[in-house]
């Protein structure tokens, strides 16, 4: 029933959007950008109705069948190898800030963070969470303060030990790392976040130490070397699902149906625009299509 | 009180953010509303930076603790290290505080922060040097990657060899020389499969952010902000 209600105001909502834009159309007022194409608005508010009809579901109490990434489920193991080593275990989420485009994989980085906090404070890990953006240091040391507080372990959590702040320049902050992987001769290295030139130097220090290595990145030139060096790993918007499956909430769980909706959309609009291009035609053409009133 | 400081508000401002964020983008209406749609974006912008600006003296106050507890724990033989750091650290700020000084005591003498000689000294026979060095480490780190990458134990990783081989001798003058069709081999690889492959990441990842923006937006998606309570 609560899912009808929903799924009934998504439908309202469309509706309205679409009144809107219509009357707007015949009364030629310019609603939209006439700069960008109006098929991103459509997709952006098509997956946005899908992500909250299937949240709203799960919240009325059906299940979804979540796929398991193996780069997540390898992050208890990683943690439990270090504890039996009596190595700690490393954390970092890499170089992009919170103000700039790099901020969904900053938070996806975090929510990462967050489970393996919890890890490190059930199996009574040492966890080192190095930064390199200086807005992120109090959020991190809420979310290490709380992995180990709510595994009922907050004798483990030493903020000057947990938590390092080095530096915001990109290379500077790469070494410190680097000399963190090894002096500290990590168990695991985890780094999943925004990256740029220094992944593969994290990667390749961590392998020095033989460290058990689990890196994600959304950025694609610093893909191919996680998926090298790293012995587990998340690729592209895995980080984003991985932040949800953390969370353990089903609600939450639910919205990646959302992304696997949009998945599909893609994998649709390129089967017709290679049917398209057989008959001559661009799909891009009408993707681009932007709207101009008079 | 706590909650709805630490958890509403904070929730609040990110849902108001992302709304105007879209609003901002593809609405337009006629051309001075867009003005103000623009101006006010960019506002938005400007006070992230800002606000993460401030957070570098949290920076400096949290580099200070950790190198001051270092040597406190690890006594003689962390001191020297840390005492250089420390010690660099308040030289640059001095150095920089005396650049911005100038600049507005004596604004013809040209000196600001980043051009004050002794900070510019520093910065550029110090720090620039060290910052190359690390860069071009990277290098030897790609050697030693391709070699355990590019070890043949099944199919996938020779075609990885074979193509490797091909892209790096279609970048090498030898490579036209042994074969001049290296050069539009390599070519094809890089735009086609090599595109191929990176499209689907980055359509992915903007799915992924569109779902993680509905996520804070329904205030579902609560791990940047610390505590769960």
């Amino acid at each position: 029933m609560k899912a009808a209600k929903s799924l009934a105001a998504i439908l309202a909502i469309l509706l309205v959007i679409a009144i809107i834009s219509s009357a707007a159309w015949f009364l030629k007022i310019q609603l939209y950008n006439p700069k960008t194409p109006l098929s991103g608005f459509l997709v952006l508010v098509g997956l946005l109705a899908a992500g909250y009809y299937f949240m709203s579901e799960a919240r009325a109490g059906a299940t979804f069948p979540v796929r398991r990434i193996p780069a997540f489920d390898a992050i208890e193991e990683a943690v439990a190898r270090s504890v039996e080593m009596g190595r700690p275990v490393h954390m970092t989420f890499g170089y992009g800030t919170i103000s700039s485009s790099m901020a969904p994989q900053y938070i996806a980085g975090l929510g990462v963070l967050s489970h393996v906090a919890r890890m490190c404070g059930k199996y009574g890990a040492k966890l080192i969470a190095t930064l390199g953006v200086p807005e992120a240091i109090a959020t991190t040391e809420e979310i290490v303060r709380e992995g180990y507080y709510s595994a009922g372990r907050p004798e483990l959590f030493d903020p000057a030990y947990n938590v390092r702040y080095f530096t915001d320049q990109q290379f500077a902050y790469a070494s410190a790392v680097q000399a963190t992987l090894i002096r500290e001769n990590v168990g695991a290295n985890i780094v999943v976040g925004p990256f740029y030139a220094e992944s593969l130097i994290f990667m390749e220090a961590g392998n020095m130490v033989n460290a058990f290595q689990i890196a994600g990145t959304a950025r694609e030139t610093q893909v191919p070397f996680f998926v090298l060096v790293a012995d587990y790993s998340f690729i592209g918007e895995e980080i984003f699902a991985a932040g949800a499956l953390a969370s353990g909430d089903k609600e939450t769980l639910a919205s990646i149906r959302g992304q696997d909706i949009g998945k599909l959309l893609v994998i649709v609009l390129t089967v017709i625009g290679i049917i398209m291009l057989l008959g001559g035609f661009k799909l891009a053409d009408y993707l681009n299509w932007v709207w101009k009133v008079g | 009180m706590s909650l709805v400081i630490r958890k509403y508000i904070p929730q609040l401002i990110v849902s108001v953010i992302i709304v105007l964020s879209v609003t901002f983008y593809y609405i337009y209406i006629n051309d001075s509303i867009a003005k103000g749609f623009s101006t006010a974006d960019k506002a938005l912008s400007d006070w992230a930076v800002i606000v993460t600006s401030f957070a570098l003296i949290v920076g400096g106050v949290d580099i200070l603790r950790f190198h001051l507890t270092k040597i406190r724990r690890e006594g003689i033989r962390q001191a020297p290290f840390s005492t250089v750091t420390i010690a660099l650290l308040i030289i640059m700020v001095v150095l920089a505080t005396i650049g911005w000084y100038y600049s507005y005591a004596d604004p013809k003498a040209g000196i600001t922060i980043t051009t004050q000689p002794q900070f510019r000294w520093l910065y550029s026979n110090l720090y620039a040097p060290a910052d190359s060095a690390m860069y071009s480490i990277l290098v030897f780190y790609i050697a030693s990657a391709s070699y355990r990458a590019f070890r043949v134990r099944n199919p996938p990783a020779l075609l990885l060899l074979v193509t490797a081989v091909i892209v790096m001798l279609g970048n090498t003058t030898i490579g036209g020389l042994i074969w001049p069709g290296f050069l539009g081999l390599r070519d094809w690889i890089m735009t086609v499969p090599n595109t191929a492959a990176f499209r689907p990441i980055t359509i992915g990842a903007g799915l992924g952010t569109i779902i993680l923006g509905l996520r804070l937006l329904t205030w579902r998606e609560i791990s940047w902000m610390g505590r769960r309570d």
